[in-house]
């Protein structure tokens, strides 16, 4: 007897495998299966956003993407630089000249950290990450957009031009009010952009919001932002690929296994233009004011997806042994660099995340 | 007496193996059709083809469907043939063929995911 009663567990053992549908140990005890379901939007950070989720029902499901998604909205609308919204003051509002001054504007909470994390990282990068660099990448943004709509009249910007506006760059000049919540930008030819924080710190906040709720088995990714929330409902990590950059090679460089953490790449190939026949792409340098040239991508894998999206614009800027250094001085943080001749180079712990798919 | 036993317990042991087997085939039919190409556009779903089947068709968008993206599937992958959006990156995308991999036309917003219920 005993031993068809072993047998019996093994099959049943043996068929819960096959099924392949995840459970979840619900408070009650009773099992739940757990379904995948992915969501959409092309609305916010001029990119698309997907989120995929282990949930009950597609109605679960929703709850959880349309709430993570309309709080991307509300970051959207207060960090865009290019949009101004009736009613809301937002970084494009911060930018605006009146009688050629800066005002001195109350902003959302939210403005304020995400800006305080942002000096920070200017800090931490030894200034690689300067988000009042607005001035310069304002010319890169007109030059480029030009040369995108009408490739025969496409051009570089004037270096005088990009040197005159580099004057105007000083961090120093966005004076943050904490108590009062209020932000003023002193120097009235400086503009802010952040484009290389404000989406990746977004993606955090909105992350660990969810994780505050509970919601486990999530994946945010934001135009290439990658935040994982929890493991898949199997308890395995998400897997997530990286692209090879290059034409030539295999498709994927390598998988990557992530539960809770987020990977992030800046790479030459995103967004550029052509003049000449010669690419120019949108990670500006903040000493040649010219595109920075030593990489085709750099990926970070963190915890913090602002300060992934930080990190790999600054080591897209640094040189290799600069690069190295900084991340290794940073808890939980790998890193892979790949050169323009396809070599690649990573910190020693990257491997440990590279699984099978 | 012993060897009464040992018929019970084959008998105990044919009936769970005859369950089982049921039960397996019954999962077996009821399961979905495997991997499936989700095509949406501007996050409502437009179409959802078997990654199995190989067609080809054109995802229309756009006032009066103007804007072309052309898909198609054969043996098991997925990619844009041509499209009629101004960066053609969806078209020099390589094709998809596993779970959440997905090809992006972000002026069209058509997004061409590979999606498992696994």
């Amino acid at each position: 007897m005993k031993k068809s009663i072993t047998l019996f567990v093994a099959l049943c053992l043996f068929f819960s495998a096959l099924s392949m549908t995840a459970c979840e140990q619900t408070e009650s005890g009773v099992h739940k299966e757990l379904e995948k379901f992915s969501a959409y939007s092309f609305d916010y950070f001029d990119t698309v956003t997907t989120i995929s989720g282990y949930a009950e029902s597609k109605e679960a499901f929703d709850a959880v993407a349309n709430d993570a998604l309309a709080q991307l909205g509300e970051y959207h609308r207060l960090f865009t630089i290019y949009h101004r919204f009736e009613g809301l003051e937002n970084l494009c509002t911060i930018n605006e000249l009146v009688d050629g001054q800066h005002r001195t504007v109350s902003v959302d909470a939210r403005i304020i950290d995400m800006l305080l994390y942002a000096k920070e990282m200017h800090a931490l990068t030894d200034g690689h990450v300067n988000i009042a660099m607005g001035s310069v990448l304002s010319i890169w943004h007109e030059y480029r957009t030009i040369g995108m709509d009408d490739p025969v009249s496409a051009e570089i910007p004037p270096m005088e031009k990009l040197q005159e506006a580099a004057k105007h760059t000083d961090i120093d000049h966005l004076v943050i009010d904490e108590q009062n919540c209020t932000v003023t930008i002193t120097d009235p030819q400086m503009k802010l952009d952040v484009g290389a924080v404000a989406k990746g710190y977004a993606v955090e906040m909105i992350a660990q919001a969810l994780e505050a709720q509970g919601v486990t088995g999530y994946v945010l990714n934001v135009g290439g932002n990658v935040r994982t929330i929890g493991t898949k409902a199997d308890g395995n990590p998400w897997t997530v690929g990286l692209e090879n950059p290059l034409d030539e090679g295999e498709d994927y460089i390598c998988y990557l296994g992530l539960a809770g953490q987020t990977l992030v790449t800046s790479g030459s190939y995103q967004r550029y233009y052509f003049v000449n026949g010669k690419q120019y792409h949108h990670i500006i340098h903040q000493d040649t004011l010219m595109p920075a040239e030593g990489f085709v991508s750099v990926s970070v894998l963190t915890k913090h997806s602002g300060m992934a999206d930080a990190l790999s614009t600054a080591l897209f800027c640094m040189t290799l042994e600069q690069g190295r250094a900084l991340a290794q001085s940073l808890p939980d943080t790998e890193v892979l660099w790949v050169l323009p001749d396809g070599t690649r180079h990573s910190t020693d712990g990257w491997s440990a995340y590279m699984i099978d798919p | 007496m012993a060897e009464k036993k040992i018929r019970n317990d084959l008998i105990l042991v044919g009936a769970l193996i005859g369950m089982l087997l049921l039960v397996g085939g019954a999962m077996l039919l009821f399961r979905s059709e495997g991997d499936m190409v989700v095509v949406t556009v501007n996050g409502e779903t437009y179409a959802s083809y078997p990654l199995a089947k190989d067609t080809e068709v054109d995802i229309l968008t756009g006032e009066n469907g103007t804007q072309v993206n052309r898909l198609i599937i054969r043996d098991g992958k997925a990619f844009v043939e041509s499209a009629t959006c101004p960066d053609g990156i969806c078209a020099s995308h390589k094709p998809v063929s596993h779970d959440g991999e997905s090809i992006i036309c972000l002026p069209h917003k058509v997004v061409v995911a590979i999606e498992s219920t696994k």
